[in-house]
């Protein structure tokens, strides 16, 4: 609120986690990779094996680059994107936490200056001295996950520093040690996957098939404790959180299901490629499961974001930037009293900061064709009940005529046809319309907010009641202000529901 | 709901402020010699001055010099991030387009400055398009910052600016508050490359002389810039003239001179402590700068002061080692190789 707000028609979850899962896949491959490739240093020397060192410098030329230039700098570029997008979270963690960024920060600059020694080391430092300088790479670049994991954590469950404000409650959160395990799972998964790709350029040969296996045992030993620790982190998660996903939640649900199925598909390539073609293994392939393993990540941090759901920094801040120990303030002086940044549309200045976080008018998460067709009664209503609505939205914390203030701005700017006209309906598949935007927006068919059970038996004169007294059934319910037609449309569609039917 | 205030700073101000001007004179000094470096290897291999390889071992120091920079940035970014949020982040999401672009352009930059290293190593040239390419992408970032922090001083500006345009496309227009301090920053970056390139050229009098001209010249400019940058600030020159601030940067220009004089003794160590010293004390008069521009408008001295005694203790333990560590892998990697650990 104490914010300018950056407008733009784009999806600000995607963009930011579009940074955000690039980094992370490959600051984590590049804690694993430093650790992949001095364990190898340290066996090729005491071996002798100078193909297998020359192999590791290739690596650590890719792996310097890769690290040094796209992980540091993606890091980099996320303080900027959320600055931009969420700038009241971002100053809340930065005043708990600035000294856990600035230890992360001494990490960091270790671990930038051992990868240049060691990339640099390679010819011109005595065997010792390298593989010192590996193993400090290595440590500094796992400690800053060590400090990195507290902070992420404590978004999602802060735990006891709600009470306290304690800079250690919130950092030794309850997801704390589990999610440390999982990214350290993470971290050997990529850095097997990443070796894959190095080994695929390889000629074809002994030294090829025993890389190749070596690589996909490290990837398979990573995804073993990465598997099970994202059981822990799971069970971890406070239960109201997790329960509250279960009934309402399917984008985390999904994302953690897909997850495993994609950590399945891993291990199944990896046991095949390491039984079977170890000496065959092309770029493509390697890519591809360079590709799973991404899209690993994604589905995994994709899930964790979406387990926050209405807040960015769970019970202190939501999603749009709202403070939740402001919320008597907001109700009692409204949002506007709060919002120094204004444009002379106190419409359009609310809308921005109560929805614009999340939703787009026409684009990302679209409002405009969920009030198509509705009125400014209809969404005013559904303004002021956003912690009903499916997806766990924030409340909205405002006035009641702040909320007639959004309506308007929306009403402007949406289709004010009937239905029919829009999308050219009618009969049942009307009425189903009709469910979807006037009543979906709560009751989701097959969820526990379906209430589709309750209207088994119902008359259409039953129905046609329960539809004048709607503003008066729960809290939140918006009063039923559609046309005689596409009333007529929806007793009949709910009819059909009552009978159990999904036409 | 009694929730956790996090309007405060978790240590006292003053450390606060030691270590963001600190961390961000060290991130000054780094991003001079790169971005100066950088300008003058380009200039002196495109019109073929110094011969034999000497720009071509310039280029495979920049990526090197890249990493340095960015990694010292990150610490007085936070330290701003930390005193100054409202009125950084505010500029930065009038202008946003242009601010998020600032990591691009600066991984543009630093691919670049690899190609070149590389392209070097393999062909025993300079790869101009590539250093030109590295070069275009740290200017754009210069300009971007100093437009974003310089109207971040003027929170009514932004106010008014935001009120016309939220696309996210808005520069800065107050130009005149900000175009000198950037040539300022620039020459003083060709000063400071200027020293970078003569001590490490001083074998070969033809980079050797560049570098002098550079040091001499630069400073010359930044000079001229920065005091017609002050001047510019007429109506918090005389709040300036009576705070500690012109004692401070007199003595920052007699560092300068007495840097450039021992530049020219060839006492490369101790004209770099006094170039650092100086800049150490341009970027407190830089300081002192933009708590005049804010004003009324905030004060730092106003947050709550909540420390963190135990977080910082590891902080500061952390970065002890950090030095010692650093320290230690330089000896590692610069000690003849026979020699034993």
């Amino acid at each position: 609120m104490h914010y300018p707000f950056w407008d733009q028609p784009i999806g600000y979850g995607v963009l930011m986690a579009t940074i955000a899962v690039f980094h992370v896949f490959v600051s984590h491959f590049a804690i694993g990779g430093g650790l992949y490739l001095v364990v190898n240093e340290h066996f090729a020397r005491r071996a002798g094996d100078a193909q297998r060192l020359e192999f590791l410098e290739k690596l650590s030329k890719f792996f310097v680059l890769a690290t040094l230039v796209a992980g540091a700098l993606t890091g980099v570029a996320i303080w900027f994107v959320i600055g931009l997008l969420a700038p009241a979270a971002t100053e809340a963690l930065i005043h708990n936490y600035v000294w856990g960024w600035a230890i992360e920060w001494t990490f960091f600059v270790v671990e930038i200056a051992a990868a240049m020694v060691y990339y640099y080391g390679w010819k011109r430092m005595t065997a010792r001295a390298h593989l010192t300088v590996g193993w400090i790479y290595f440590v500094a670049a796992w400690l800053s996950l060590v400090i990195i994991n507290g902070i992420l954590t404590f978004m999602l469950t802060p735990g006891r520093w709600l009470a306290t404000g304690d800079f250690w409650d919130g950092f030794f959160d309850p997801t704390y040690w589990p999610s440390l395990v999982l990214r350290t799972g993470v971290c050997v998964m990529l850095a097997g996957l990443y070796a894959l790709l190095v080994a695929s350029r390889l000629e074809p040969g002994d030294f090829k098939a025993k890389t190749v296996r070596q690589a996909a045992g490290w990837s398979l030993a990573g995804l073993a404790a990465t598997v099970l620790s994202q059981v822990w982190y799971w069970k971890a998660i406070p239960a109201d959180i997790t329960a509250k996903a279960l009934q309402v939640m399917p984008t985390p649900i999904r994302s953690i299901e897909i997850s495993f199925w994609l950590a399945g598909a891993i291990a199944l390539g990896m046991v095949a490629l390491a039984a079977f073609a170890p000496r065959k293994l092309g770029t493509t392939v390697a890519l591809a499961f360079m590709a799973l393993g991404l899209a690993w990540f994604g589905a995994f941090e994709w899930s964790r974001e979406s387990l926050r759901k209405p807040y960015i920094i769970t019970g202190y801040i939501y999603g749009n930037g709202a403070e939740v120990g402001e919320a008597e303030n907001y109700k009692r002086d409204g949002y506007l009293a709060q919002i120094p940044y204004r444009t002379g549309d106190e419409g359009a200045d609310l809308f921005r900061h109560a929805c614009r976080n999340c939703h787009t008018l026409e684009g990302y998460k679209a409002l405009k064709p969920a009030f198509d067709g509705t009125d400014r009664a209809f969404i005013a209503a559904i303004v002021q009940g956003t912690q009903h609505l499916k997806g766990n939205m924030p409340p909205f914390l405002g006035t009641p005529a702040e909320a007639e203030l959004i309506a308007d701005h929306l009403d402007q700017r949406i289709d004010k046809r009937p239905l029919a006209d829009i999308y050219k309906l009618d009969g049942r598949l009307l009425g189903r319309k009709v469910y979807d935007i006037r009543c979906g927006k709560c009751h989701v068919l097959g969820t526990d907010s379906d209430k589709s059970k309750s209207l088994a038996g119902q008359s259409a004169e039953d129905l046609n009641g329960l539809l004048d007294m709607a503003a008066n059934l729960g809290e939140g319910m918006p009063a039923f202000t559609a046309d005689a037609a596409e009333r007529k449309a929806l007793v009949a569609y709910l009819q059909t529901l009552g009978k159990g039917g999904r036409p | 709901m009694n929730l956790p205030d996090y309007h405060f700073i978790a240590a006292p101000l003053w450390l606060v402020t030691v270590l963001h001007l600190l961390t961000l004179t060290l991130h000054f000094f780094a991003m001079n010699i790169l971005f100066g470096g950088a300008a003058i290897t380009l200039w002196s291999s495109a019109r073929n001055r110094w011969g034999g390889t000497q720009a071509v071992d310039f280029s495979r120091l920049f990526p090197v010099a890249t990493a340095a920079t960015v990694t010292l940035g990150v610490a007085p970014l936070l330290f701003l991030q930390l005193v100054y949020p409202r009125q950084v982040y505010a500029a930065a999401i009038v202008s946003g387009w242009f601010w998020l672009f600032v990591p691009a352009a600066v991984i543009v930059a630093y691919y670049a400055f690899y190609r070149a290293s590389f392209s070097g190593q393999r062909t025993g040239r300079v790869n101009h398009v590539m250093l030109a390419l590295a070069a275009a992408g740290l200017i754009y970032v210069s300009l971007v910052y100093s437009s974003v922090f310089s109207m971040a001083e003027q929170p009514a500006l932004v106010r008014s600016l935001y009120a016309k345009n939220q696309s996210g496309w808005v520069w800065n227009p107050a130009v005149g508050a900000y175009a000198l301090r950037w040539l300022h920053m620039l020459a003083g970056a060709m000063t400071v490359g200027g020293f970078f390139v003569g001590m490490m050229g001083q074998d070969n009098p033809k980079v050797a002389a560049t570098g002098k001209a550079a040091f001499a010249g630069g400073m010359g400019v930044a000079a001229a810039a920065g005091i017609a940058y002050l001047v510019s600030l007429m109506p918090y020159l005389e709040a300036f003239m009576r705070s500690p601030a012109i004692t401070v940067l007199a003595a920052a220009i007699l560092l300068s001179l007495a840097s450039l004089q021992f530049y020219l003794r060839k006492n490369f160590w101790v004209s770099g402590l006094a170039l650092f010293l100086s800049v150490f004390g341009m970027v407190y008069v830089r300081h002192v700068v933009r708590l005049l521009r804010l004003g009324n408008a905030f004060n730092p001295a106003s947050w709550r002061i909540a420390p963190q005694w135990s977080p910082f203790l590891l902080f500061l333990v952390c970065f002890v080692a950090m030095l010692a560590v650093l320290a230690w892998m330089l000896w590692l990697f610069f000690r003849p190789k026979g020699e034993a650990a």
